[in-house]
C-alpha cells in the first residue's frame, strides 16, 4: 500500500530525537569537538535512547527499531550535532549486526552487556575507500579448513578501533563472493591501528577515527552467524548503517537550513530582511527542495533494506548516500553564505556543519554517481 | 591584434620560480599557521629565501617587481596565486592591505603623498574599516559617526572583520558625517595606529578557516584625528559634515578600492584549489591499481575537468585584469572574476577530499584546511550575490531597481 507518513512511533522517535539534539546535543557540540570525544553525560543520556546498543528487549534493551525508524531517530539527533550523532551510530553498530545476524550464543554473549554498559563502545570496520561498495570489499574473511579462518585486509574511517568490544569487520567470503563479518575482541593480536590525525579531523572530531589493517585467524564462534550464515542479513544490516550516514548529513543539512533562514529573517540590508532578497532565499529554497529529495530516497532505501534481499539494493544504498552526501555539502556551504563574514566565525555554528558535511561526504564515496560539476 | 592567451616566457618563469619557493618554504608552516593562528615567528627568515623580490609587510627597502610585457596587474595575478600556491599565510606577512588604495582613489594630492606612496616605495601594511556588527554588503548602512570638532574629526563606533586591523600601520575608516544626510555623507579617514580613542577590541577572531589572517574587531571611542585626515580634505565647501560630491562619496571610494582586488581574491581560490588538485592527482596516482578500472577512468575525467574549470577561472581573472591594466573600465568584469572563481574552487577541493576517501578529510593532508580557508573567499570583499547584482546591472542596462 502506498504510504508516506510515518508511523505514530516513528514520529514520536523523531520528536524524541530532536527535542535531545536541541537540549543536550547542541551545546555539547563544540566540547566534543575540543576534546575529541563526546562528554561522558551527554553518552549517557544518547544511551538512554537505545542508539547506542540496539538491543531486542529479551537482551535487555529496548527494541531494535526497524531501519526507517532509526534513520529518522539519528537526522533528529543530527540536528543537535551530526558528530555525536554518527558516533552514536556507529558504536550501536556492533550491537546492531550481532543482535541482526549474530548466532543466539553470540546474542547473550554480547547484547547484555552492550545494552547496560552504558559507557561501553562498539564499532563495525566497514569502509574501504576507492569507491568500493560492500560487494567489491576486499577484505577477506577466508576459510582455512579445519575451523580456522583467515581474516585479512585494510578498512578506512573505522570508529572506536581501539575499544570497541566487540570490533566487527564486514569483508568478502572469496569462497562464495558474499558478504561476512568476524567479531574481533579489543585484545586480538594481527590488528594494526594506526595513529588518529594529530590535529583533528576536518569534522568528525566526536568520534575517533582509524586506518586499521587486520591479519589474523579466528575461530568459528567469531564468526558473526557462524559458518552458515546467511549473507541476506549482513547485507541489509550493512545497508542500514550505510544510510546512517546519509541521515546525518540531511539532518546536519536540514537544520543549517532553519538557522541561515532564521537569520535571514532578521538580519537587514537594503532596508529589508535578507530573506526578502532571492538571491539570499533561493539558496535556501534550492536547498529545502533537494533535503525534500534526498530525505525520500533515504526513506526509500531504508525501507527496502527492510524488504529482504532483493535486487538493486547496494545500488540503491549507493546513490542514497552519495546525494545526500552532495546535498549536505553543498546546503551547508550555501547556509554559511547566507550569513556572509558571520558564518564564517565560529561564534555560530553553520561553520561546524559545513565542516561536518564535507567530512560525512567523504565516508562512502562513489565517484560512478555524478560527475564533477562546476559551480558556474 | 590577434588574440592571444599567452603569457611571456618571462613572466611564467617568473611565476613558476615563486611557485616552487612557496611549495618548498612556505609550504611546510601552513599546518602551524592553522593551529596557532600566526605565520611562524621566524616568518622574516622564511620571506628572505625567496629568490625573487617580494618585500615583507614592513620592510623599509622593497625591492621593486621586474616589469612584464603583461602589465602589473596580470603581473600580480600570477604572483598571487604563484605565492598561495604554498599556502596563503604567506599574504599576511607580506600583503599591504588595501587601506592606501582607498587613499589613492579618493585622496587629495597632498594625502597621496602622504598616506599611499610611503606604503607602495617603502613597505607597509594599510587596512579597511567599513563592515559593523549590524551591516556587511549593505554599505549605506554605516553607524560610526565623524563629528567635527574644531580642527579635528571625532569617530565613534565599532568596526569588524577589518584585515590586519590591529597591526596596520593605519586604517582607513568609513563614518558617517551627517546621519541625517544619507549614504552620501559617509566619509573615508585615515586613522592611524597608536591614536587615542582608537582601541583593537579583538585582535583575531576565531574563524573557520584563514586563521593567520588578522581579522580584527575595533573600536571607536571619541577618537579624535585631524580634520585633514578625510579623505578628499580641501578645506573647501565639498567638505564634511554632510553630502559628498558623488564623485568623492566614501562608499564609492571603498567599492572602487575593492573592485581592483577582486580577481586577486579569486587567483587565491586557484592556489588553494589547484593546490589540492595536484596533490590528490600524485595520491590517485599512486593508489591507482585500488581503483576498479571503471571507477579509475572517472577519476581521471573528474581530475580533467577540475583542471579545466580552474584554467576558465584563471581566463576570466585574466581579462578583468588586464582591461585594468590598460585603464579600461572593468567593474563587470572584476564583478565576474570574483563571483566566477571561488565557489568553483570550493567544489574542486571538496571533490578532492571525497577522491581521496575518509583520509582525504583528515589533518595529515592539507586539503581540509583549504576547504576551510577558501570559504571566505566567495564572503569578504563582497560577496558572491553582491557581485552579481553589480553583473546584472551591466546585464540590464541599469534598467533593473535592485539595490
Amino acid at each position: 500500500m502506498f504510504e508516506l507518513d510515518l508511523s505514530e512511533e516513528q514520529i514520536a522517535v523523531r520528536d524524541l530525537s530532536r527535542d535531545l539534539a536541541t537540549r543536550v546535543l547542541a551545546g555539547a557540540a563544540r566540547d566534543a569537538e575540543t576534546n575529541r570525544r563526546v562528554p561522558d553525560e551527554v553518552w549517557r543520556q544518547v544511551f538512554e535512547t537505545g542508539l547506542t546498543a540496539p538491543a531486542s528487549e529479551d537482551h535487555g534493551g529496548g527494541g531494535i527499531p526497524d531501519t526507517l525508524t532509526h534513520l529518522v531517530a539519528l537526522e533528529g539527533l543530527a540536528t543537535g550535532d551530526p558528530g555525536i550523532a554518527i558516533a552514536a551510530m556507529w558504536s550501536g553498530g556492533s550491537a546492531l549486526l550481532v543482535g541482526l545476524c549474530g548466532t543466539a550464543a553470540q546474542q547473550y554473549a554480547y547484547l547484555p552487556r552492550l545494552a547496560s554498559d552504558r559507557q561501553g563502545r562498539g564499532g563495525v570496520a566497514l569502509y574501504e575507500g576507492f569507491g568500493r561498495a560492500p560487494s567489491e570489499y576486499q577484505t577477506r574473511i577466508e576459510h582455512l579448513g579445519s575451523g580456522t579462518w583467515q581474516v585479512a585486509g585494510t578498512k578506512v574511517a573505522v570508529p572506536f578501533a581501539a575499544e570497541a568490544d566487540p570490533l566487527v569487520l564486514v569483508g568478502t567470503d572469496p569462497t562464495t563472493g558474499e558478504l561476512r563479518a568476524a567479531l574481533i575482541p579489543p585484545d586480538a593480536g594481527g590488528v594494526a591501528i594506526g595513529p588518529r590525525p594529530e590535529h583533528g579531523h576536518l569534522g568528525l572530531d566526536a568520534v575517533p577515527l582509524h586506518t586499521v589493517t587486520f591479519d589474523l585467524t579466528i575461530g568459528p564462534g567469531q564468526l558473526l552467524g557462524g559458518p552458515g550464515a546467511a549473507a541476506g542479513l549482513l547485507v541489509g544490516a550493512v545497508g542500514r548503517l550505510r544510510l546512517s550516514v546519509a541521515a546525518a548529513a540531511i539532518g546536519c543539512a536540514a537544520r543549517s537550513v532553519e538557522y541561515a533562514a532564521a537569520y535571514a529573517n532578521e538580519r537587514i540590508a537594503f532596508g529589508k530582511p535578507l530573506a526578502a532578497f532571492q538571491g539570499v532565499s533561493f539558496l535556501l529554497a534550492d536547498a529545502a527542495i533537494q533535503i525534500e529529495a534526498c530525505r525520500l530516497d533515504l526513506w526509500r532505501a531504508g525501507v527496502r533494506v527492510d524488504a529482504g534481499p532483493i535486487g538493486g539494493l547496494e545500488r540503491a544504498v549507493s546513490h542514497a548516500v552519495n546525494y545526500a552526501g552532495s546535498v549536505a555539502a553543498s546546503v551547508t556551504r550555501d547556509a554559511v553564505q547566507v550569513l556572509g563574514g558571520h558564518g564564517f566565525m565560529r561564534d555560530h555554528p553553520v561553520e561546524r556543519w559545513y565542516r561536518a558535511a564535507a567530512a560525512l561526504s567523504t565516508i562512502d564515496f562513489d565517484p560512478t554517481y555524478a560527475a564533477f560539476a562546476p559551480a558556474l | 591584434m590577434t588574440v592571444s592567451f599567452e603569457l611571456s616566457d618571462d613572466l611564467v618563469g617568473y611565476g613558476r620560480e615563486i611557485r616552487d619557493w612557496s611549495v618548498e618554504a612556505v609550504r611546510p608552516y601552513a599546518r602551524y599557521a592553522d593551529v596557532h593562528h600566526a605565520a611562524p615567528d621566524h616568518w622574516r627568515q622564511i620571506v628572505e629565501t625567496c629568490p625573487v623580490a617580494i618585500g615583507t609587510h614592513d620592510r623599509r627597502q622593497v625591492k621593486r617587481q621586474p616589469a612584464f610585457a603583461e602589465g602589473k596587474w596580470v603581473r600580480d595575478l600570477v604572483v598571487t596565486e604563484s605565492l598561495t600556491y604554498g599556502d596563503h599565510w604567506i599574504s599576511n606577512v607580506i600583503g599591504a592591505g588595501i587601506g592606501h588604495l582607498v587613499v589613492k582613489l579618493m585622496g587629495t594630492p597632498e594625502q597621496i603623498d602622504k598616506w599611499y606612496r610611503p606604503i607602495v616605495d617603502n613597505g607597509g601594511q594599510t587596512a579597511f574599516g567599513l563592515t559593523e556588527p549590524q551591516f556587511g554588503s549593505d554599505t549605506s548602512m554605516v553607524e560610526t559617526t565623524a563629528t567635527r570638532d574644531g580642527d579635528t574629526w571625532v569617530l565613534n563606533g565599532t568596526k569588524m572583520y577589518c584585515t590586519y586591523g590591529g597591526q596596520a600601520d593605519y586604517v582607513v575608516v568609513f563614518a558617517s558625517t551627517d546621519k541625517a544626510a544619507g549614504p552620501a555623507a559617509i566619509r573615508a579617514f585615515v586613522v592611524p595606529k597608536g591614536t587615542s580613542g582608537f582601541h583593537v577590541a579583538k585582535f583575531n577572531e576565531d574563524k573557520l578557516g584563514i586563521r593567520s589572517w588578522t581579522t580584527s574587531e575595533l573600536l571607536f571611542e571619541d577618537c579624535a584625528i585631524p580634520v585633514e585626515n578625510q579623505l578628499g580634505w580641501t578645506g573647501g565647501d565639498g567638505d564634511g559634515p554632510g553630502p559628498a560630491p558623488r564623485t568623492r562619496s566614501g562608499r564609492s571610494g571603498a567599492l572602487g578600492a575593492l573592485a581592483q582586488n577582486k580577481p586577486n581574491i579569486s587567483a587565491t581560490g586557484i592556489a588553494m584549489a589547484q593546490a589540492s588538485l595536484d596533490i590528490a592527482t600524485d595520491l590517485l596516482q599512486e593508489q591507482r591499481q585500488s581503483f576498479a578500472p571503471h571507477r579509475w577512468s572517472l577519476v581521471e575525467s573528474d581530475l580533467e575537468n577540475m583542471n579545466a574549470a580552474l584554467g576558465r577561472a584563471r581566463l576570466v581573472n585574466f581579462r578583468a585584469q588586464w582591461l585594468q591594466d590598460l585603464q579600461r573600465a572593468n567593474k563587470t568584469e572584476a564583478s565576474v572574476a570574483k563571483a566566477y572563481g571561488p565557489p568553483t574552487c570550493e567544489r574542486v577541493i571538496r571533490r578532492c577530499m571525497q577522491l581521496l576517501g575518509p583520509d582525504g578529510a583528515s589533518t595529515d593532508l592539507l586539503l581540509e584546511k583549504w576547504y576551510r580557508d577558501v570559504k571566505i573567499l566567495d564572503i569578504f570583499e563582497g560577496s558572491g550575490q553582491v557581485q552579481r547584482i553589480i553583473v546584472g546591472r551591466a546585464v540590464f542596462g541599469g534598467a533593473d531597481r535592485v539595490a
